[in-house]
């Protein structure tokens, strides 16, 4: 069997256990409809409903973490190829590296990294 | 050398995962009991399995204008996660998918989760929820980074991304032994992505359970077991990365896998309490400023390693 | 269904209990997680999670619906049950496990489908004599069931209407985005009982914080400070002061380790605590009550996540009323649990001190109660200028790390205690 059929497979079983088990919760449960409840805060109600644009404090560090993310992709395959490229691989690599960290340093110093 | 599970042997990964999951939460039971100071019975190390009979039938909650399709997804979508993450780590000497991107694969599906507890905490429509499941994504954005780099050190010091490859490649020495630090990294994420432990921020009793705070019944069955499963994931996953795989003496390789996992899990149980919530605003300095480059530096002395000796392994 | 009965007398054997605290019930609350933890069964940080909502004390009124929204929010199977005195709390906990595994009573519980969901004016929200405090010896719910209620609430609900939509405010990043009010109401988990801090949240900061403490009757003695108030009339010795005063350091302590998410810790403080208030002999419990403190002293990951929270200077402490170790330890988070190990390991020494405590040394757990103004008032006073401006998590450590309790509000002539 393939790799990645193996892995539909696997997805699929595990799909229909989780409908199994949400069945087995309607069947066996003692009560079959979800109970309406409002949102706990403590046993007071809430004024307002949760959903809103919620102020994302660290807005500056997920930028930072997409331009890493970024590099990440060309590391995985940089790993296979090491030893057949030679020294200028590790090189290039550890220098691009080298600049990204530069950058995390301005952040750092910015002010980025410590959001509350 | 690991060679290709037969196909039906696909069954039987949610199986042990399942298996090794409810070991570790029997011996978290275990260890709170000891703590707290009850006298251990077997029903203490049985307590998951009436926790699973008592969230079956338990009652679901349904909280005003719930976003329910994005709420049951994210919910459903944690433990699914944590089986297809385990598809490729081998038991013993047969793998069930012998990817030949198996480091990657894993690294994606754990990345899964990110969207799947920020879904479940904001379908809710609950303030304590949503705070967590943002919390979840200020975590994720300190340690993934680290996590990755651990990832990329053992994959280098093999020279491959295929799992079966790494296993092969620490025949003479553990990468444990000579990459400490993406040893240590690699196990603190696996508290961070499924939340337990030290990075149970997003669930933390401060939120009265977080994304977990309006979850009842097969719903919170799903998340509470995905924590568990994704745990039980990474702990496995850290044997053939780090721990040689199914090597050792005298025993067959699956019990040696089996024996390593154990030892892992129990390492990662036993130490679950005994660290105050590391929260995201503190921990996202010390992640980035001193974890990344260490893994960084880390990733630099394999590859110089892997370059004198040519491709050989050590 | 068999089954259902099997799945639930399983899960009954062991069901998670949500402890409602109330003002004026300490001894109870005591009593209750003492005899929680003795059976291994978890105490429920939630009502979602709950299957047995325990009522610790007498329920004030302005208590009550609260109490009951609780109660709505409590999933099947479920019990709920009141324990007005320590020694109730024992059976009223077997009580409501045999409740919870009752597959008969449970579903006999549950509203009828098909009940429109507007109505429910009548059996809704307290329901009848038997929900509310009962007199001398009362403390049972009849059935132990308010389902009708339930109902009711999802009328006022409505399908999406009710409720208001998030608007916005002012930022210090410059930012205009959401603004939630939330209550953080009474019966939060490891919260003081009573205190309500109103606060206006915008992503996961509070931009703005009122706080007050509701339920205070007016009636009863605090009971941490049950030995300074007896040292006035009859003669309590300096064991059994230090005894109490420590037992009240290690409650405030495990609230605080228990909201900072060092669970191990948190459980050795209250069976410390216990030990404590039960009398353990000093050879063993002084000791151990040092070896902890030093512990918890030592911790640096905690140091490290508590450093530069919530900081009060001694000036603004001693402006807004505030006495005791807050007062002493003049500085943030980490500074003030810092002050408590101290004073428990000072506290520790002196167990088997035989001699009359002297009223005029002596001090409770959260300052001087000298017929001025409470301790605990100024503790809630300095609440909002603490918290504005402060992260939800770090909210939560700030409030533990005070720890007001409402008990001290009860005797008549001293402060109200409402906040900012």
């Amino acid at each position: 069997m393939s790799a990645f059929a193996a892995v539909l497979v696997l997805l699929a079983m595990v799909l229909l256990v989780a409908a199994a088990i949400y069945a087995a919760g309607w069947l066996l449960g003692v009560a079959r409809s979800p109970l309406p409840v409002v949102p706990f805060t403590g046993g007071l109600p809430p004024a307002e409903h949760a959903f809103s644009r919620f102020h994302v404090r660290w807005y500056a560090l997920a930028m930072l973490f997409l331009a890493f993310d970024m590099e990440m992709i060309f590391m995985y395959p940089w790993t296979l190829v090491i030893s057949a490229v030679g020294p200028s691989a590790v090189i290039e690599m550890f220098t691009f590296l080298a600049v990204l960290l530069a950058g995390v340093a301005y952040a750092w110093r910015e002010g980025a990294l410590r959001w509350a | 050398m690991v060679a290709s599970a037969p196909p039906w042997a696909v069954v039987l990964v949610p199986v042990i995962l399942a298996g090794f999951a409810f070991a570790a939460a029997a011996a978290d039971g275990i260890f709170t009991a000891r703590a707290a100071g009850v006298r251990l019975t077997g029903a203490v190390a049985a307590a998951p399995l009436a926790e699973v009979a008592r969230l079956l039938a338990g009652q679901r909650r349904a909280t005003p204008a719930a976003d329910r399709v994005l709420w049951r997804s994210g919910l459903i979508a944690v433990p699914v996660a944590a089986a297809l993450a385990a598809v490729v780590i081998p038991f013993g000497s047969v793998t069930v998918s012998r990817m030949s991107v198996g480091v990657v694969w894993f690294n994606a599906m754990e990345v899964l989760t990110w969207a799947a507890v920020w879904m479940a905490g904001w379908g809710a429509n609950a303030t304590l929820g949503l705070v967590g499941g943002y919390r979840f994504v200020a975590q994720g954005l300190a340690y993934q980074l680290p996590l990755m780099f651990a990832l990329i050190c053992a994959a280098a010091g093999a020279q491959s991304l295929n799992v079966a490859q790494v296993v092969t490649a620490q025949a003479h020495l553990w990468f444990a032994v000579w990459m400490p630090a993406a040893f240590a990294v690699y196990l603190a994420a696996v508290y961070a992505f499924s939340f337990l432990g030290p990075f149970s921020y997003p669930a933390g009793r401060d939120l009265a359970g977080g994304v977990m705070a309006e979850l009842s019944g097969p719903d919170r069955l799903m998340l509470q077991a995905g924590r568990w499963l994704l745990l039980t994931a990474g702990a496995g996953m850290a044997v053939p990365l780090f721990l040689g795989g199914g090597a050792g003496p005298l025993l067959p390789t699956w019990v040696w896998s089996a024996v390593k996992t154990l030892a892992v899990l129990a390492v990662l149980v036993w130490a679950r309490r005994r660290l105050p919530t590391i929260r995201a605003d503190r921990y996202a300095e010390v992640a980035w400023v001193v974890l990344i480059p260490l893994t960084i530096v880390q990733a630099l002395v394999v590859s110089l390693v892997v370059l004198t000796r040519g491709g050989v392994p050590l | 269904m068999g089954l259902t009965q099997a799945l639930l007398r399983v899960g009954a054997a062991r069901p998670h209990v949500m402890i409602a605290s109330v003002p004026g019930g300490t001894e109870v609350r005591l009593a209750a997680e003492a005899e929680l933890r003795r059976r291994g069964w978890p105490a429920a940080p939630s009502p979602a999670d709950a299957d047995v909502l325990l009522i610790a004390g007498n329920v004030p009124g302005e208590l009550d619906d609260p109490v009951a929204e609780v109660w709505r929010a409590v999933p099947a199977p479920r019990a709920r049950t009141q324990a007005v005195s320590p020694d109730e709390v024992p059976a009223a906990l077997d009580r409501a496990r045999s409740l919870a595994g009752d597959l008969s009573r449970q579903r006999a519980a549950l509203p009828v489908p098909g009940d429109p969901p507007d109505e429910g004016e009548g059996p809704q929200a307290g329901g009848g004599p038997g929900h509310k405090n009962g007199g001398p010896g009362g403390m049972q719910m009849p059935g132990g069931m308010d389902m009708a209620g339930g109902m009711g609430m999802a009328g006022e609900m409505g399908m999406a209407g009710g409720l208001r939509v998030a608007s916005r405010g002012e930022d210090r990043d410059g930012l205009k985005l959401d603004q939630l009010h939330v209550p953080l109401g009474p019966f939060l988990p490891d919260w003081p009982a009573g205190l309500v801090v109103r606060v206006t949240l915008q992503g996961d900061v509070i931009q703005h914080a009122t706080a007050g403490f509701v339920g205070v009757t007016g009636e009863g003695r605090p009971y941490w400070y049950e030995p300074w108030l007896r040292a006035a009339g009859e003669r309590a010795d300096v064991g059994e002061a230090a005894r109490r005063r420590t037992a009240a350091y290690l409650d405030s302590l495990g609230r605080f380790l228990a909201v900072a998410g060092w669970d191990l810790a948190a459980v050795t403080a209250r069976r410390l605590r216990d030990e404590s208030l039960a009398n353990a002999p000093e050879a063993t419990l002084g000791p151990a009550v040092r070896k902890f403190a030093r512990r918890v002293c030592r911790s640096r990951v905690l140091a490290w996540a508590t450093r530069g929270l919530g900081v009060l200077s001694p000036a603004e402490a001693v402006a807004a009323g505030v006495g005791g170790p807050a007062l002493r330890a003049g500085g943030d988070v980490c500074t003030r649990y810092r002050q408590w190990c101290a004073e428990v390991a000072e506290a520790a020494a002196v167990f088997a001190d035989r001699s009359p405590a002297d009223p005029g040394l002596l001090e409770g757990p959260r300052g001087p109660l000298d017929g001025r103004a409470a301790p605990s008032a100024g503790l809630v006073a300095v609440l909002p200028g603490l918290l504005a401006g402060a992260e939800f998590a770090a909210a939560r450590l700030i409030i533990a790390s005070l720890d007001p309790d409402a008990d001290e509000l009860a005797p008549a002539g001293v402060g109200a205690g409402h906040g900012g």
